[in-house]
């Protein structure tokens, strides 16, 4: 049996159902919750690729650590109380149209490349890769760390409030 | 299994788009544009590992796509605070002040 495929099939499965609920569901609580279920399966789909650090990667960041600060953010800037609006038809059918018709080009884009496999599955570790990011790739390495240091001085910058404003 | 994941990001993609398109809560639209970028890190290691020589760099493309996207998250969610206490509502059609 192939497990590879088993275990895709499954995680696939899984990822697109959270992304639906993801962005079908009416409450802002189902929606993040959903989407730490589509992530869960997202990583559940590079296990089956083998890229089992970019999983563990996926698990801690997107689940451990995006989801929990968007019940943050949606805890203390979403109106709860207010009841939701209803929407137009008209408007969700124009998002789905267009939506399709992005998806169906870059599938055609996909699809008309000729894919060669090389045959066999490389091994990679998390070695592999730390090797990697810092000897060929040790720039954006850097570039990533101040980018991530100015995102969360930015972050405390812009989310607190100033004691000169009176209040704000 | 090149086939399936090129069509899974694709359908993950395409979710994602609908959801930026039709949502009008400023955090639903951050996760439909989180699950665009998720789509395209499986695209990368999908194609690095099955079609390509390099799987290694695939992942590191990867890694620093998680990585821009986590900024990309904290910026984006203290906006959104900020915003919530300057209008008390982050739904998009109600933020209009800049409309000429």
């Amino acid at each position: 049996m192939n497990w590879a495929g088993a275990v895709f099939g499954v995680s696939a499965a899984i990822a697109l159902l959270g992304a639906l609920g993801a962005v079908g569901f009416r409450s802002i609580f189902h929606n993040i919750l959903s989407f730490a279920l589509a992530m869960l399966g997202v990583a559940g789909v590079f296990l089956s690729l083998g890229s089992d650090f970019i999983a563990v990667v996926f698990v801690l960041v997107y689940v451990g650590a995006v989801a929990i600060a968007m019940v943050y953010a949606a805890m203390l800037s979403y109106p709860l109380d207010h009841p939701p609006r209803p929407r137009s038809r008209w408007k969700v059918l124009g998002a789905a149209g267009f939506a399709g018709v992005g998806a169906g080009a870059i599938w055609l884009v996909l699809r008309s490349a000729v894919w060669i496999s090389p045959g066999g599955r490389p091994e990679v570790s998390a070695a592999h890769i730390g090797v990697r990011l810092l000897r060929d790739y040790v720039l954006a390495f850097e570039l990533i760390s101040v980018l991530l240091v100015v995102a969360m001085m930015g972050a405390m910058v812009v989310a607190r409030r100033s004691r000169v404003g009176g209040g704000r | 299994m090149l086939h399936g994941c090129l069509v899974f990001s694709t359908l993950l993609f395409g979710i994602g788009l609908y959801g930026l398109l039709q949502r009008r809560s400023l955090v639903a639209m951050l996760i439909a544009i989180e699950l665009m970028i998720a789509a395209v890190s499986v695209n990368v290691v999908a194609l690095t590992t099955l079609a390509g020589r390099d799987a290694t760099m695939g992942q590191v493309v990867a890694l620093i796509l998680v990585g821009v996207a986590a900024a990309e998250t904290a910026i984006a969610l203290s906006l959104f605070v900020a915003i919530h206490r300057e209008s008390t509502s982050i739904d998009v059609e109600t933020l209009s002040e800049l409309k000429g």
